[in-house]
């Protein structure tokens, strides 16, 4: 198991010990009648094997992305536990990267996840050119040799079928769907394990949209990730994903083949998301 | 002045600089924040190199105060005349003399022995403000020993200059740990501050921060593994007052002619008295 998650919850606000038991997909609600606090992520556990690709659906506010965040530890979750392969304590078992040290989870988060946004600036430095945001990740992954790190941020470049000759160009001079495969580079960059997709393709035009994912997919072919992909879009989710997860308010609705939960849902609201979009 | 003890500050300013002094020195290259008294001298002009110094002054010691390597300049000399107003203590533009060597954006030609302490006058302590604005995030970055953003700037000069355009306050590496800028010194001086025998302390006044290099520390200038770190040469070029060759030059332009001199005065003085005595 490369990444195995387990009851993790985020609250937002005071909290008290009854708002998990109120709010959820049941209570049709993820405010707490008690106390008013938000619950973002209301005990959510999956995981995801070595070149698994999941996909997280659902509305917005149904806490899909906040759940990203509290894997790749851009948030803190309140309660709950995350493995990942490879973190372990001293006799060997696996480690809750929760209670690991900082120092261990900034490894984690700069060489064997990566995340990739929907907005490009909050991957990528605008201050540093493509080239150099790539470097950044080579660099953080512990490379010091600068014709390594040259030949390395040449070749994503390659691979995200972009002209070598653009990677001394700053992100402002790309378009939406380069500063996009610039990400993709970016994070691919350090050999990450798990990649982390947050609407990858949201706000791109349809025909880029598609290149990107056909990329994406191709990528993963090649290196041999895994990934999450979080999108309300359920043709990304139908054209990339093996499993897929539903949320709704914070709580896990339905989780199994994608196949299967887009053609024979089961749960109220996943029927409503499929046959209102598809 | 007659109205203040010895060296100027009252005894509670003393006690606080110098825990504040004991705590750089037992990080090396870590920032340590003071409280940065009133001077008689506007903030950005020594006040910070300044109150080390008179922190640390006795009855016995010897000073010297060099401005950019002259003993002689305006900043240099008021600086001497206020520390002597209210110490007493003997003056010396020998280096080999000295015990205090409070300098401004040099270290001097003359090899620095045990038991002395050189104070040097910072304007911009934090390294990372020019990769990073946010102070939270920059002492995060410190603390996760998280510099790639500083060896990204490296790259990209690299690979846009072929070498890193840093001409003065290049980043080093102190005891294999914390990133410092090592104040305005330029290039030739940075292997000069390795294993150094004496101690060298860090002033910012205006930014209230201080730090230390303890002598004999490692101090290494970032630099990849596979490139050379380039120290300022001046080929063919000599001193045209004293004839010495292989130090650091002032460049004097008159006209279209240009004229060198050695920066450190002091050093050049003792060539000439050489060349006198021959």
């Amino acid at each position: 198991m490369l990444l195995d998650v387990r009851n993790v919850s985020k609250i937002y606000g005071t909290s008290c010990d009854q708002c998990l038991s109120l709010t959820g997909v049941e209570h049709d609600r993820a405010i707490c009648p008690e106390c008013g606090s938000v619950v973002a992520v209301n005990s959510i556990s999956l995981s995801a094997r070595k070149n698994e690709i999941l996909g997280i659906v659902g509305e917005s506010g149904s806490g899909k992305s906040t759940l990203l965040q509290l894997i790749y530890q851009d948030i803190r979750a309140s309660s709950g536990e995350i493995f990942f392969q490879g973190v372990t304590d001293k006799n060997g078992q696996p480690s809750n990267i929760l209670h690991e040290p900082p120092s261990a989870v900034s490894r984690l988060r700069s060489k064997e996840m990566s995340m990739i946004y929907q907005n490009p600036r909050l991957g990528l430095n605008f201050l540093f050119s493509a080239g150099g945001n790539i470097a950044e990740r080579i660099i953080g992954a512990g490379e010091r040799r600068y014709d390594e790190i040259r030949s390395n941020a040449l070749d994503y470049i390659r691979r995200i079928e972009m002209e070598t000759s653009r990677i001394d160009d700053y992100p402002e001079e790309f378009s939406g769907g380069q500063q996009q495969r610039i990400q993709i580079a970016k994070a691919l960059s350090s050999s990450p394990q798990l990649l982390l997709l947050d609407e990858p393709t949201t706000g791109l035009d349809v025909s880029v949209q598609a290149k990107i994912l056909d990329l994406i997919k191709e990528l993963q072919q090649d290196m041999g990730f895994s990934m999450i992909i979080v999108s309300h879009d359920l043709g990304v989710i139908n054209h990339l994903t093996d499993i897929t997860v539903v949320m709704k308010h914070g709580t896990l609705v339905e989780y199994g083949l994608t196949d299967q939960i887009l053609e024979d849902p089961q749960h109220p609201y996943t029927q409503l998301l499929v046959s209102s979009i598809l | 002045m007659s109205d203040h003890g010895f060296a100027f500050l009252d005894g509670d300013a003393k006690k606080e600089i110098r825990r504040a002094l004991l705590k750089a020195v037992a990080l090396p290259g870590y920032i340590v924040p003071f409280a940065s008294r009133e001077m008689p001298v506007a903030r950005g002009w020594g006040t910070g190199g300044l109150q080390i110094t008179l922190s640390i002054i006795l009855e016995q010691d010897v000073l010297k105060v060099i401005d950019q390597g002259c003993d002689g300049s305006v900043n240099a000399i008021n600086i001497r005349n206020f520390i002597t107003s209210v110490t007493k203590v003997m003056t010396t533009s020998k280096t080999s003399r000295a015990s205090i060597i409070q300098t401004r954006h040099r270290i001097p030609e003359h090899e620095l022995r045990e038991n002395q302490v050189l104070v040097f006058q910072v304007p911009y302590p934090e390294v990372l403000t020019t990769v990073e604005p946010d102070t939270a995030q920059q002492k995060q970055m410190h603390a996760d020993g998280d510099y790639s953003k500083l060896w990204v700037l490296l790259y990209e000069d690299t690979s846009q200059y072929g070498d890193s355009r840093i001409s003065n306050r290049y980043p080093v590496q102190v005891n294999n740990h914390f990133v410092m800028d090592p104040s305005p010194i330029p290039k030739y001086d940075i292997p000069r501050m390795d294993n150094c025998p004496a101690l060298q302390l860090f002033g910012a006044g205006r930014e209230k921060r201080m730090y230390a290099i303890p002598p004999y520390t490692t101090v290494k200038p970032l630099k990849f593994d596979d490139r050379e770190f380039k120290i300022e040469v001046f080929p063919g070029v000599c001193c045209e007052r004293c004839g010495a060759r292989d130090v650091f030059f002032d460049e004097v332009r008159l006209g279209s002619d240009r004229r060198y001199f050695c920066s450190d005065t002091e050093f050049c003085d003792k060539n000439m008295e050489k060349n006198d005595a021959a």
